[in-house]
């Protein structure tokens, strides 16, 4: 049975999913669905899979020989595991943040096209409005404004991850994958970050994995707790907060030993 | 899943939470000892106990007080979820009618100190003891409910409220009836009626408490819930 | 047993005593190399600054006992260096790339990366002889083109290895990122990996000009020497090592003083280039 959320319509479905490092089974037979226009968080303590479950969604892992995936991640009716469509169309729909910033060694300004101009030709005017709604979006703009053609690198931590944002958000994906995006960043990077995901959630799907309890009980609506590969429980923020079904989430959210 | 506030990976913070949970029951008992000295300074015209009463309100008061802050401490630095959260939810409110009823205990021996010089009547305020004796038992089991996180007797305890109610009803309809047989015992009545109400006050901040409880173990909050839908739904879900 | 944490502890005099030791004898193996490199630095200088005048790069290399300069081999060498170089650096650019980018931990990769390092210290001789046996003895005639060929093969491996090196040490996180945006692995590559790794493969570029900017063994059985001013890459070509291998061995004097000049001249720019190369790799970080 998999796990949906009550009202709400699922952008990603997924269904039976394992995963595999080499010989080592990652995910164990997840099946879940992430509603649309709303923010899921995966918990869990390390190593149970978080990661590895939102990299299968932009089949992250065709980069890496020895990794595979098994089931159905169903989004917009399509498997993206199977599909037929070429992979960087696929991905081009579902942005990603990672855990640090990395810009693109290039002028903060060309950081953000570079996405754009891999699937649409822009004249200058275009791109430069276009490069403007990023970082508005991404509320990096008012820093950024007078200095885009700095390098990317010139930029603070937290400045570097929004300007990462700002770089996904250009390409205008239908879903966002934010992978632990805070915790490099001190508590008012931090806090940017969390308002700007509350912001982006009306135009977005947005999965976002925190080893940050507290982050998980503050941005999202729904939270999947995840252990040793499988998916144990996956709810409404509050009640997982309030009155968290399993013995093994309780403990978790609650600092117990595992 | 039945909560325990222990084995949390910080020691100092299962410390923090049965110090709160321990505070509790030492206020309880302080609660249950000044409702039975209350009744007994009533029943036995006894000043000096009515105002020692009086006087340990004020331990009541500071009680409810440090277990306040003490929870707005957890709360603010240890921002507890779940079964925890919970637990620091219902102490804060459990202290509230804690201090609600060590209220009535005091307003009831300000009554007996004010009684205490004048004639008693033929039955010794019989009725109240009975009421009181009901109602202290109530609020022992609350405590003892509390102290043993257990949701079924809280729901056992919640039920005697409506008892205690029934009690309480029948003293004012007595009351009622003599003062209209007569007149010359309306203020005798009137007293009466005043102690009683006071005790038919603990028996509702005692059903208060066993709400807690069973919101507490049960992770369901079920105050403004009839006892017969809180026991289908406590009872009918995971146990 | 244990010891007061004094200076009088003896497990601690020992201790410094044996530091001392050891900065000593490291000091001094610093100044002892130090000290030839500087001897053949001023020797160099001091011989070869007189010869370092504008008709050294006007004029080509005299019979004996005439005046001259060494202009055609400071030209044949720049074409050779030149071309050996464009011929080298995409081939080992390439090869790099390969390595880095699709055959990471492969076998084919790992063979490859092996066979590269085998040919990175082989000698140069070796290579001069291969092209002579391979190309000067079908054609019958040295030439620059064979002493370019010769060049071009020394300079692959040292390419192939910084452009390895280099865009491994690009993130991975990077990568993902690029691809995470749609982005197809060859964009990924031309447009992220090699800006990222640009000074270090740039730098690694430099140090093979240096290398082969000076080298003489290839050389000698491929382009061999020519008396005269040419810049026919199909006939024999005047180069500076060479030349200075033939006017340092000869018994007249004014050879020896332009084959001091023309070695003051390779050592200067091979010092120049290494210091544009660590400035490169300076300001990447």
């Amino acid at each position: 049975m998999p796990l949906t959320p009550k009202t709400t319509t699922p952008k990603i479905s997924v269904r039976n999913l394992n995963f595999y490092y080499g010989e080592f089974h990652a995910l164990k037979n997840i099946s879940l669905d992430v509603p649309e226009h709303r923010v899921t968080a995966f918990i869990g303590p390390s190593g149970c899979g978080k990661s590895t479950l939102l990299r299968t969604f932009n089949r992250m892992y065709d980069l890496y020989p020895k990794q595979r995936a098994e089931g159905s991640i169903e989004m917009d009716g399509e498997n993206l595991l199977t599909t037929k469509q070429d992979i960087s169309l696929l991905r081009s729909k579902i942005g990603m943040v990672f855990q640090k910033p990395t810009p693109f060694p290039m002028s903060i300004y060309d950081n953000i096209a570079f996405g754009v101009r891999l699937f649409e030709k822009l004249n200058r005017a275009e791109m430069e409005e276009r490069v403007e709604w990023a970082l508005h979006k991404a509320a990096l703009w008012d820093e950024v404004k007078d200095k885009l053609d700095q390098s990317g690198l010139s930029l603070s931590g937290g400045q570097q991850q929004r300007l990462c944002i700002a770089r996904g958000v250009a390409v205008k994906p239908e879903v966002l994958l934010l992978d632990e995006p805070t915790s490099a960043l001190d508590p008012i990077s931090t806090a940017k970050i969390e308002e700007l995901v509350a912001e982006l959630k009306s135009d977005y799907t947005i999965v976002i994995v925190t080893h940050n309890m507290q982050q998980a009980a503050r941005v999202s609506d729904y939270t999947a707790f995840m252990y040793l590969g499988e998916l144990m429980e996956f709810g409404d923020t509050d009640t997982i907060f309030t009155n968290p079904a399993q013995k093994h989430t309780e403990d978790y959210i609650t600092g117990r030993y595992g | 899943m039945e909560p325990t506030h222990t084995h949390h990976i910080s020691r100092q913070y299962n410390a923090e939470l049965e110090e709160i949970r321990s505070r509790v029951l030492q206020m309880g008992g302080l609660v249950e000892q000044q409702i039975e000295q209350a009744l007994n300074a009533l029943v036995n015209g006894d000043t000096s106990l009515g105002e020692g009463v009086i006087m340990d309100d004020t331990k009541v008061n500071e009680l409810d007080v440090t277990i306040d802050e003490e929870c707005q401490h957890i709360i603010a630095r240890r921002q507890p979820a779940a079964s925890d959260l919970r637990l620091v939810m219902a102490v804060i409110k459990t202290i509230t009618d804690l201090e609600r009823i060590g209220d009535e205990a005091e307003k009831i021996a300000r009554m007996a100190v004010r009684l205490a010089d004048g004639e008693r009547p033929k039955n010794n305020y019989a009725e109240i003891q009975t009421l009181g004796n009901h109602v202290r038992t109530m609020v022992h089991d609350a405590l003892d409910a509390f102290a043993r996180m257990d949701a079924q007797a809280a729901l056992q305890t919640a039920r005697e409220d409506r008892q205690i109610d029934q009690k309480y009803e029948s003293i004012i309809r007595q009351m009622i009836t003599f003062m209209m047989e007569d007149p010359r015992t309306i203020t005798r009545a009137l007293d009466v009626i005043w102690a009683a109400r006071a005790l038919e006050r603990i028996g509702d901040h005692a059903r208060n408490i066993c709400e807690y409880i069973i919101y507490l173990v049960k992770g369901k909050d079920v105050r403004h819930t009839s006892l017969e839908q809180i026991e289908k739904e406590i009872l009918g879900r995971r146990t | 047993m244990s010891y007061a944490k004094t200076a009088e502890n003896p497990i601690y005099r020992r201790r410094r005593r044996t530091n001392v030791l050891m900065l000593s004898l490291s000091s001094g193996t610093v100044v002892f190399g130090l000290f030839w490199l500087a001897w053949i630095l001023i020797v160099l200088l001091m011989e070869g600054t007189d010869s370092l005048r504008p008709a050294l790069f006007s004029e080509s290399t005299p019979p004996p006992g005439a005046a001259g300069g060494l202009a055609n081999a400071i030209v044949g060498s720049l074409l050779m260096v030149g071309f050996g170089t464009l011929i080298g650096t995409p081939v080992g650019i390439f090869a790099g790339t390969y390595l880095a980018e699709y055959g990471k931990t492969s076998v084919l990769a790992r063979a490859t990366r092996f066979i590269n390092d085998v040919l990175l210290s082989a000698p140069s001789i070796v290579i001069g002889l291969f092209i002579y046996a391979v190309y000067v003895a079908k054609v019958k005639h040295f030439s620059g083109w064979a002493g370019s060929l010769a060049l071009a093969i020394i300079v692959v491996p040292v390419v192939v290895r910084t452009t390895d090196d280099m865009l491994r040490l690009v993130p991975n996180s990077l990568r993902e990122a690029a691809v995470a945006l749609g982005c197809p692995q060859w964009k990924m590559i031309t447009a992220i990996c090699y800006r990222a790794a640009r000074a270090g493969i740039g730098t690694g570029v430099l140090l093979a000009i240096a290398r082969i900017s000076g080298e003489t063994a290839p050389l000698l059985f491929t382009a061999l020497n020519n008396q005269f001013f040419s810049t026919d890459m199909n006939q024999p070509m005047a180069n500076l090592p060479v030349v200075i291998f033939q006017f340092a061995m000869s018994p007249y004097d004014e050879w020896h003083r332009l084959a001091w000049g023309g070695a003051a001249l390779i050592t200067l720019s091979v010092l120049g280039l290494n210091i544009l190369a660590r400035t490169l790799l300076a300001r990447k970080t």
